[in-house]
């Protein structure tokens, strides 16, 4: 095969890969972000820019959900422990649980860590 | 000519390096708690759905109110031939004798009489104790090779051994699988290989003072269990007493001893899930003399003033906080 050949087919294979890396990085989820799951799956990405609030419900339960001053913090649960609630407000670092309602807020900043032991 | 395809090639390697597939996270609730798995080189899910299955498993076998679980068998019908429960009945006689009694399974009844399972505190008579003590000892489980038997009135709870176990099952599946992860089962975390970027784990220990945040930082290469036993993670306070979940198997009572959280960093789930336990029970400085005395752990130590004591072979892993090492 001719040199200009491989140049273009190369040509190709790059631009489709540099496509794609910036694809993945606009739809990946922002630094400044909490992701919600209910039992596992994922029902709500907010974003801590914006003051918003979310109702959960699982099995008769609620959270009611509050980003406000780019922070999250669960301001309202059914549950009897009120763990959740006392979490605070956060915006990194280990995730927000809710065990008897199975509601997890995950944040995007993690503070370099891989985990956190409790 | 040939420099410009050599460098087009290496901007395509690259970009594929940089379009490596993400890890596929996992958020599930069992065991009483939350776990969450972050599983890398699992391409199609299915080691992650293979782990999910293996922990749903056990959150039935192993649960001491589902009905159809083999340690609720056990306890109703005071015998079993169960391998999850033989396997978690070995290890905890091990840890039993190794601890002086330290960690102890039969320790269920003291656990529902301060109202630790159904979260209905309150702090029991002496009388109440001295009644359930007689209920509470190893020496009330005959274990055979393939066979468990109980004592009549005596029931096994192994929430301090549980998820450890299931870190080793899971562990086992990884390595079979060639798939490095994460997972923290409920906060005690299992490291599985190397991470894609060949950097360290990095793993937090939570703050006792503020669980919500932490207060050391551990970095560690490889396959490692840490298990973290403090004070802060279920209580009740009552006439200014703070009364924790962890029993003291001698006393069928809270400790009440000089530490706020103990951190065991070792090989196997299951003893570091049980070894943070008994740290805790025993006290720093029986702690550190069992310490001494071992070659497959070590540990990191918040006392109640918050000063943090580190076993000289983690003095390397350790950072972001002040810290005294602990010597052999």
């Amino acid at each position: 095969m001719k040199t200009k050949t491989w140049i273009l087919i190369l040509g190709g294979v790059f631009l489709v890969l540099c496509l794609a890396v910036l694809a993945q990085h606009l739809l990946s989820t922002p630094a400044k972000s909490a992701r919600v799951l209910s039992d596992g799956q994922l029902v709500a990405v907010l974003d801590l820019d914006t003051d918003q609030t979310l109702r959960v419900e699982y099995a008769g339960g609620y959270n009611e959900i509050t980003v406000a001053g780019g922070r999250v913090s669960v301001t309202g649960a059914s549950c009897p422990d009120q763990d959740c609630v006392r979490c605070g407000a956060k915006n990194a670092g280990a995730p927000i649980v809710c065990l008897p309602n199975r509601l997890t807020i995950q944040f995007a900043d993690t503070q370099g860590l891989d985990g956190i032991t409790r | 000519m040939k420099r410009c395809i050599a460098l087009l090639l290496a901007l395509c390697l690259g970009l594929c390096a940089c379009a490596a597939p993400a890890p596929v996270d996992t958020v599930l609730f069992a065991m009483d708690t939350e776990m969450s798995l972050r599983v890398y080189g699992d391409r199609d899910g299915r080691v992650s759905q293979q782990l999910q299955q293996q922990l749903l498993e056990l959150d039935a076998e192993l649960s001491a109110t589902a009905g159809s679980g083999a340690l609720y068998r056990l306890n109703t019908q005071l015998e079993s031939d169960d391998p999850h429960l033989l396997a978690l009945c070995q290890a905890a006689k091990a840890l039993y004798d190794r601890t002086g009694g330290a960690v102890d399974p039969t320790v269920c009844p003291a656990v529902r009489l301060w109202g630790f399972t159904g979260e209905s505190y309150r702090v029991p008579t002496q009388d109440e104790l001295d009644q359930v003590l007689g209920q509470i000892g190893l020496d009330r489980v005959t274990l055979d090779a393939d066979r468990i038997t109980l004592a009549p009135d005596t029931q096994l709870d192994f929430g301090a051994l549980a998820k450890g176990y299931a870190a080793d099952l899971c562990r086992a599946i990884l390595e079979e699988q060639g798939c490095a992860a994460i997972l923290s089962l409920g906060g005690n975390i299992q490291t599985v290989g190397t991470k894609p970027d060949r950097s360290p784990w990095t793993i937090g220990i939570a703050d006792p003072q503020s669980p919500e945040r932490y207060q050391v930082t551990l970095s560690l290469e490889g396959s490692r269990a840490v298990v973290t036993s403090g004070d802060y993670q279920r209580y009740f306070e009552y006439e200014g007493v703070r009364y924790c979940h962890i029993l003291d198997p001698k006393t069928a009572s809270p400790v009440q001893g000089d530490l706020r959280s103990v951190t065991v960093v070792c090989d196997s789930g299951v003893e570091a899930d049980g070894l943070a336990t008994a740290l805790f029970v025993l006290g720093l400085e029986d702690a550190l003399a069992l310490w001494r005395q071992a070659e497959d752990f070590e540990a990191v130590f918040i006392d109640r003033e918050g000063n943090v004591t580190v076993t000289q072979g983690l003095a390397q892993a350790v950072s972001n906080c002040s810290f005294t090492v602990a010597a052999r």
